[in-house]
């Protein structure tokens, strides 16, 4: 089930009736909760209901012996056992056919010729967010940073919580469970806002990401034996940056929307990225919930920055290119992930070489302009599905099209423009500050407005009940 | 309560994950700007309400959308899909067979109501193939071809998506969804994919950029859908100038040089491959020309002559055909914009093919009380009445 979709409204309403009918307890409540967790999940393919019990059951059990072992070498074999189960079921189901691609390529420059049998392999959707969930949990209790969950439910609940399930933000145990142990009961207020959060996620995800924003990448990045010149590239490409962040941060906002509703605080997983100045800025900003779970498993296990330079910068540098294949099981997202952490080692040598500046206004503004352009290059291997794709619209970018073919139509192309400047002008203006605050600052009258008009453009534009990008990651 | 706040936090202290490395997340804080929301909400309620309702209006009042015409999709053909599996008879073929066929009257004449699996702007050969590889069917499989959609050089067009997610449509989530938007588009005009914002917004564009597919060369709206994926056109197009106009000036699509004889042989090729697997299971399949207008039939028999296409497929299939060409029946009917029949003029060719193909197949036999054979009058006289 999507948020964008007509199933899902009636589905929210079914869950907000019964999560505020006098007649349950708290304890049935949660219940209810995991149930439509469950269903939310079956919606799309009832049999992977299965890989959450199996992640669920496994590391519940892998959290208490871990606590009940007596020596540390237990401690770790249940850690690793935990690690094993839930990595092992993302590698089979999303890395598998990679790794036998790849497989099959080298054994063929060696000279072996070898044809696997077809590898058919449905992805379940949104793995990849709850394997690093449920690792959060088991990975804490071991690094000492939490105890295990107090009940076998309030851990279910917080692994199947339809808001964050499928496509984040990324939750920690420590985030989620402790509001499972009282009643949560919004007020009309609370519940308000979280829908006027929702309001705004599906504006974002129906409006700008899939009706304005994807055909104008679609005409570029989907155009079969023709050749973007520089123009149609860069149109491509912004437009391709708005419809990502709309896409991922609309269903995030929608997300917290949702569960705010419920009573619930679920963190932030974007703060105005594009208004970043440097990378490590932007990867404070992008994604949040993701970054700081490879900076917490990944980065700072594999050394941090506390063995040297050598060491910090392949230890960023394994970090993002694991990152990149967290998103997709493509050399290109490598690649992509591979750039930032490119960008990210310049940064910090730079910063070491130049530690006594500090940019005013006008550096501050082409600072934000230059990582908002070079962030724009890697959406180019983030989107493209080939490298030779890739190359194509790279070679746009840079001019050196000899025979370009005009690709996006006029109309489109001021519209989404017009969209992905609006978009990058609110993060500049905003970067300092947050919705919430802005928000208190702006009259009523005004809110209202905003609103109304929102919804009624979701109205209008009927979304087609498309699936999040993210969904497949 | 723990994590919700009354009033905004200043942006220093609202930290997230990226603030506290290396520890357990605490329990995150959101804060809910001090604002009346209930006001605010209640006022959005009745102004959405109120919008929407004067949105509905326009659609009925000035666009002529009705409620109870229902977008077509790719669940929607997938159902009929799946249900053609079990049919004596299922259609298979792009825009026109899909507008040309009313099944009222196929079932009328023949008791039998075909199932409808074709697709606007697609390869009627790479469904011909699903078919063929599908070795339920065992049926009469009607396919009615666009010469330049049917021996087109590469690619499915837009059926490409409903065949690739075939296997997914019978989700929960995709079934649910499309039983509430067909229960809702019942009920409202301005539930159309082609009147979607983002659809008519960029309109404004006839053509700014030249040498681009902008949004005036794209398709607009020309046809309803009903039940059982009833396509008919859109009587706007039979009455407005500008509609009509737009539609024939999207065909233009189909000018272009000469097919190169070997893509007809390709495509010739593989559909007899196709049909004579459906009928070594038993099945068989007839095909359809249906009518364009003298000015699309020229451009199509520019570029691939009937004896180069057609002809060649029906000799190399060794199967039936019938051509709109050879219907007395279908001669001079009514093609609003060139490419497919208005809404009166299909039951008469309908009327008219089904006649014909109870001749070629056993498989169909005219019921003993079957309605009077239909002519040209019966549809061209309503159309003059109608414009009039």
């Amino acid at each position: 089930m999507i948020f964008n979709s007509l199933t899902f409204l009636i589905f929210f309403a079914i869950v907000m009736a019964l999560h505020y009918a006098p007649f349950f307890s708290w304890h049935q409540k949660k219940i209810n909760l995991m149930i439509a967790s469950y269903l939310f999940y079956a919606a799309w393919n009832p049999p992977f209901v299965i890989l959450l019990w199996v992640s669920t059951v496994v590391d519940w059990w892998a959290a208490q012996w871990m606590v009940r072992a007596k020596r540390e070498h237990t401690r770790k074999l249940w850690m690793l056992t935990s690690v094993i189960v839930n990595l092992g079921m993302l590698g089979y189901f999303k890395y598998g056919g990679f790794l036998m691609d790849n497989f099959v390529s080298i054994a063929g420059s060696l000279g072996i010729i070898y044809h696997p049998p077809g590898w058919d392999i449905i992805l379940p959707v949104g793995i990849s967010f709850y394997t690093f969930a449920t690792l959060s949990y088991t990975l804490d209790v071991y690094l000492r940073r939490s105890k295990p969950a107090g009940s076998f439910l309030n851990y279910a609940l917080f692994v199947t919580f339809f808001p964050h399930l499928v496509a984040g933000p990324i939750m920690r145990p420590t985030e989620l469970v402790p509001q499972f142990d009282e009643p949560r009961q919004a007020k009309a207020n609370q519940i308000f806002f979280g829908l006027a959060l929702l309001t705004l996620g599906l504006f974002q995800k129906v409006v700008l990401a899939d009706g304005f924003l994807a055909p104008v990448v679609e005409a570029v990045y989907d155009a079969q034996g023709q050749l973007p010149g520089m123009l149609d590239s860069w149109v491509a490409t912004l437009a391709f940056a708005g419809q990502i962040f709309c896409d991922f941060a609309g269903y995030s906002t929608s997300a917290i929307g949702v569960a705010l509703c419920l009573g619930f605080a679920m963190p932030d997983n974007f703060r105005f990225p594009y208004g970043a100045v440097g990378f490590s800025d932007f990867w404070r900003r992008w994604h949040i919930t993701l970054s700081s779970w490879l900076r917490d498993y990944l980065y700072i296990p594999l050394g941090g920055n506390r063995h040297g330079q050598a060491r910090t910068y392949a230890a960023l540098m394994g970090t993002m290119l694991l990152g990149g294949l967290w998103h997709g099981a493509n050399w290109t997202f490598v690649v992509w992930g591979g750039l930032h952490g490119l960008y990210l080692s310049i940064e910090r040598w730079l910063r070491g070489r130049f530690k006594g500046f500090t940019p005013g206004r006008a550096s501050i503004l082409g600072l934000a302009l230059l990582t908002f352009v070079l962030v724009n290059i890697t959406w180019v291997f983030f989107r493209a599905k080939t490298f030779a794709g890739a190359g194509l619209v790279l070679k746009g970018m840079a001019g050196m099209q000899e025979k370009p073919d005009p690709l996006i139509a006029a109309g489109p192309m001021i519209i989404a423009m017009v969209i992905v400047s609006a978009i990058f002008g609110t993060h500049l203006t905003m970067r300092n500050t947050t919705l919430e605050a802005v928000i208190e600052r702006t009259p009523s009258v005004a809110l209202a407005g905003i609103w109304t008009m929102l919804l009624f453009a979701v109205i209008v534009e009927q979304g087609q009940g498309s699936a999040f990008i993210y969904f497949a990651f | 309560m723990r994590g919700l706040r009354e009033g905004a936090l200043p942006a220093g202290l609202r930290q997230t994950a990226a603030n506290r490395p290396g520890q357990a997340q605490p329990v995150p804080t959101r804060d809910i700007p001090s604002r009346p929301w209930v006001r605010i909400g209640t006022f959005v309620f009745f102004a959405v309400t109120l919008l929407t309702a004067a949105w509905e209006w326009n659609a009925r009042a000035n666009l002529g959308l009705r409620a109870g015409d229902i977008d077509d999709s790719p669940q929607a053909w997938a159902e009929q899909r799946r249900l053609a599996d079990a049919a004596p008879v299922a259609i298979v073929g792009d825009s026109r067979i899909l507008f040309d066929t009313d099944l009222d009257r196929f079932q009328q004449l023949t008791g039998i109501r075909p199932i409808q699996t074709a697709i606007v702007g697609t390869n009627a050969r790479a469904l011909l193939e699903t078919y063929a590889n599908d070795p339920n069917f065992h049926g009469l499989l009607i396919l009615g071809l666009a010469d330049l959609s049917y021996f087109r050089p590469k690619g499915v067009g837009i059926g490409g998506p409903y065949l690739k997610n075939f296997s997914k449509a019978d989700k929960p989530s995709q079934l649910t969804g499309m039983w509430i938007d067909r229960w809702l588009q019942r009920h409202l005009a301005f539930m159309d994919s082609d009147y979607r914002l983002s659809q008519w917004a960029p309109r404004f564009d006839h053509g700014m950029r030249a040498k681009t597919y902008g949004p005036y060369e794209n398709v607009w709206k020309i046809s309803e859908v009903f039940d059982g994926r009833q396509y008919f056109m859109w009587d706007r197009i039979e009455t407005d100038p500008y509609l009509q106009g737009h539609a024939r000036h999207a065909w233009n699509v189909f000018k272009g040089p000469p097919l190169p004889p070997f893509i007809a042989r390709n495509v010739v090729a593989r559909s007899a491959e196709a049909v004579r697997r459906i009928r070594a299971r038993g099945g068989d399949v007839i095909f359809i020309r249906p009518p364009s207008a003298p000015e699309l039939r020229s451009i199509e028999d520019k570029r691939l002559p009937r004896s180069l296409g057609w002809d060649q497929l029906l000799a190399t299939a060794k199967a039936k055909g019938i051509h709109a060409d050879d219907l007395p029946q279908a001669q001079n009917l009514v093609i609003p914009e060139w490419s497919h029949l208005s809404r009166k003029c299909a039951t008469v060719f309908t009327d008219a093919y089904v006649r014909r193909l109870s001749e070629l197949t056993p498989r169909l036999k005219l019921r003993t009380d079957a309605p009077p054979p239909l002519s040209r009058a019966d549809c061209v006289q309503q159309n003059i009445a109608s414009a009039n």
